[in-house]
């Protein structure tokens, strides 16, 4: 073993163990929340495998989200993203001074510049391969390119999947195409036979998965929200874009949340003493989600429905009779119902059917967009998003933040912003 | 060279200066439609196939973003936002149709909104790879494909291969006579500077083309009968992406640089190739734009060549350093300036990183660091020679 290739252990030795002090005092806490249990516990099986990887000269695949990670899992191979990890421990390292120290343009994506500094500055791993996915902004495309030019990286063999623009049926089949063409590729730079039988039993796995995503997500369309704002999106991106796929324990965790959310629907019980806002957030969940959402709730007694994050509109099981169908079945689920790929990528419609139909399922009382700096064509697409809202009668709060940075907007300012449009439209009152 | 002592200079330099130049106005009142092309990886090849003229679409002499602001945020990029307030104003009203690639994130949305509230009267949208490949090629020739179609049913024209063909060879001329023109640049007193090649260039995309080839072949003429100047601190290539205003060459210029190479889209990589001859035409137009010209960092996967290929420029135009640009909030060249950086230090040319906005009006700190980069260059030369 080199030490290019076990760069960034240092790193995952930390996420492991810091985890680890997690869920052990998630287990020695007076009520012991099993979800986070289950769900932390994944997480550091998920930090072991990488560890094991890396250790043991495994092949292990860099990967983005929305890039059918169900594959990877038919083929037996270990994936992470790159940046993930870095968010997730955001608080507890001095990550976002050292991407302020690299030189990445500032009105660049938190996300995109922590991940080309984490690459740049060696607390990532090296993988044996890597798949990059193209969609939903510039700066997936462009984080990859950096990483190409990174050292070590350079000589890493690299497949980029090109989604399609639209929604139709030539679309889907050319991504299935893509990642036809990505089995080659893994098959070939990884030496691992993808097993179509297995892929059929991940995908069955998967799709159990997706609908209990789904099924937990149509009970927060009650009145009063049976969680706090964002929960389900924070935990079912990570199980689902950026774990190993196909894992049971997944499935049982989205059960155990409608569960637990059904029980509160039946009692009309929400996670605040009375529910005054229905906020539709119209992005991705930040890494500031928790201070963002309890200020919310403390303030104005104003809880995040739903968000683009936790939000398809339907997670389409996937025919598995063929291999085709699974092909096709992927390809559709990754370009068109995978958050923000789904919503970003092609023309500006998709976003507005889903503010719509949000704010209509989930009897929404206005909408935050946030102005995500990294997601340009949303911000692009604000004139739309006021004629809908305007459609709607619903009152919209526009702000400019970086998801992935809380500095950028801080608190204070956000809270003086909202507090301003919430009186400004009588919401809460 | 002086503008006076060539009036096709002089047409060019007017024409980059306006969106309407006199040429342009002759053409639209002869009952000539013109195709607004945003941005680029469209061929224009097809719209001349058409019988119509391509234009380039741009917001020269934009004065302000005020009829954007509802429609785009400060997030977005100052090209767009310019390109939006223009087309709301009507500045681009003589268009009689705009075409379009979902290119970046800010130019897709562009589209969406211009469909939305500028309304061109025929309008129309291809989906263009995001890598390089045979299936690409293909999927992007199915496109170009039914930009054909669309344009033949829209305006009541026929687009033979045969008519196509003659598109192509027609524009392979002009790319070929640019290439003349860059060729003088190589010289050690080109006739040209690279303020008047890019205005010469600009021209190119808003002058019908037959008389933009006859001003060129002039243009050349005049060229070769004009001894250039000397004493410049440094030669220099500028790098960057689809620049379109030549004042951001002359700030180079002014401080005493000579711009004698470019990989920018309205320069160097339009013209370094040409497009296939033989076989489909369509396909060889989605091959040109997919894999035969330089690429742009659209398309995935092509740094190191984009970096080689700065490399090659500064070597074949005996440059002494590289000035890039990028325009701000662009997350395609967000990293292309560090890429690049890295590459160039590697190979031991000087290089300037710039942030510009697209209608450049705050020059002072641009006209510092560019004046303090040359005398660096000035002075590691005199160094050299000592």
């Amino acid at each position: 073993m080199t030490t290019a290739t076990k760069k960034g252990l240092q790193r995952y030795y930390e996420y492991r163990d810091r985890i680890a002090g997690l869920i052990q005092s998630i287990q020695e806490s007076p009520e012991p929340n099993p979800v986070l249990i289950k769900f932390f516990t994944l997480v550091n099986e998920q930090d072991k495998r990488v560890i094991d990887c890396v250790e043991n000269g495994k092949p292990l695949l860099s990967s983005w989200y929305g890039s059918a990670p169900e594959i990877y899992s038919a083929m037996d191979i270990e994936y992470f993203c790159p940046v993930d990890n870095i968010l997730a421990h955001q608080p507890f390292t001095n990550d976002l001074e050292g991407m302020d120290a690299a030189n990445i343009p500032q009105d660049m994506c938190g996300l995109i510049k922590l991940g080309a500094y984490g690459v740049e500055a060696g607390i990532v791993p090296v993988p044996t391969a890597i798949i990059a996915m193209l969609e939903p902004c510039d700066a997936q495309s462009a984080i990859h390119e950096a990483w190409k030019n990174a050292e070590g990286w350079r000589d890493v063999p690299i497949f980029a999947l090109d989604p399609a623009y639209g929604v139709g049926t030539k679309d889907y089949a050319y991504f299935a195409g893509e990642l036809r063409r990505m089995i080659a590729f893994l098959e070939d730079h990884v030496g691992r036979k993808l097993d179509w039988n297995r892929l059929r039993e991940v995908i069955e796995v998967t799709n159990q998965q997706y609908a209990a995503w789904g099924e937990y997500n149509e009970l927060r369309r009650a009145v009063p929200c049976p969680h706090n704002s964002f929960v389900g999106g924070k935990l079912g991106w990570v199980i689902t874009q950026h774990m190993k796929a196909g894992l049971p324990g997944a499935v049982e965790i989205f059960k155990m949340l409608a569960f637990d959310a059904e029980q509160k629907v039946k009692a009309k019980q929400g996670p605040m003493p009375k529910e005054k806002i229905r906020v539709l957030w119209a992005d991705l969940i930040p890494t500031w989600s928790d201070a963002f959402g309890g200020m919310l709730e403390q303030e104005w007694g104003a809880n995040i429905v739903m968000d683009f994050q936790s939000y398809a509109a339907q997670y389409d099981p996937i025919d598995t009779s063929t291999e085709e169908s699974m092909l096709l079945g992927l390809a559709k689920r990754n370009m068109a119902e995978v958050p923000m790929i789904r919503q970003a990528r092609g023309k500006v419609d998709v976003m507005i059917e889903d503010i719509t139909r949000i704010a209509k399922d989930y009897k929404c009382d206005c909408v935050i967009f946030p102005g995500h700096v990294g997601h340009k064509d949303q911000s692009a697409s604000i004139g739309f998003l006021k004629e809908a809202c305007r459609e709607l009668k619903l009152p919209l709060l526009a702000l400019t933040v970086d998801n992935f940075d809380p500095r950028y907007t801080p608190m204070d300012v956000l809270k003086r912003q909202v507090g301003e449009f919430f009186d400004a439209h009588g919401l809460g009152k | 060279m002086s503008e006076s002592k060539s009036e096709a200079l002089r047409e060019f330099v007017e024409a980059a200066k306006t969106l309407v130049n006199p040429a342009l106005s002759d053409y639209k009142k002869k009952g000539g439609k013109v195709i607004g092309m945003m941005y680029h990886f469209i061929p224009e090849e097809i719209v001349t196939a058409a019988g119509m003229m391509p234009y380039r679409m741009r917001a020269t002499g934009s004065e302000g973003t005020e009829l954007s602001e509802g429609y785009f945020t400060q997030v977005n990029c100052s090209l767009v936002r310019h390109f939006f307030d223009s087309g709301m104003r009507g500045r681009l009203s003589f268009l009689d149709g705009v075409v379009s690639v979902n290119n970046c994130d800010h130019i897709r949305r562009l589209y969406d909104n211009w469909q939305w509230k500028v309304k061109t009267p025929y309008m129309h949208f291809m989906v263009f790879p995001k890598k390089t490949g045979k299936e690409q090629v293909e999927a992007y020739r199915e496109q170009l494909e039914g930009f054909r179609s669309s344009l033949e049913k829209s305006f009541g024209v026929k687009i033979t291969e045969e008519k196509l063909r003659e598109a192509i060879r027609l524009h392979n001329e002009t790319r070929r006579l640019q290439r003349e023109l860059y060729e003088l640049r190589k010289a050690d007193a080109p006739p040209l500077t690279g303020t008047q090649t890019l205005a010469a260039l600009v021209a190119g995309t808003c002058i019908p083309r037959d008389r933009y080839n006859a001003l060129l072949k002039q243009l050349l003429q005049d060229c070769r009968a004009e001894k250039g100047g000397n004493g410049w601190k440094a030669r220099i290539v500028v790098m960057g992406g689809e620049i379109d205003e030549p004042k951001f060459v002359e700030i180079i210029e002014n401080q005493g640089g000579l711009v004698v190479g470019d990989a920018l889209g309205y320069g160097s990589r339009a013209i370094v190739n040409d497009v296939d001859e033989t076989g489909d035409p369509l396909a060889a137009l989605a091959r040109y734009q997919l894999v035969d010209r330089p690429a742009d960092p659209r398309i995935f996967g092509t740094t190191f060549d984009r970096n080689d290929y700065v490399v090659q420029q500064v070597r074949d135009y005996k440059a002494d350093g590289v000035v890039s640009v990028r325009l701000i909030a662009c997350d395609l060249y967000g990293f292309e300036q560090v890429n690049l950086s890295k590459h160039l230090k590697k190979n031991g040319i000087p290089h300037l990183g710039l942030e510009i906005e697209y209608v450049i009006d705050a020059v002072g700190q641009m006209k510092t660091r560019v004046q303090a980069f040359l005398e660096s260059i000035a002075e590691a030369k005199h160094d050299n020679r000592n």
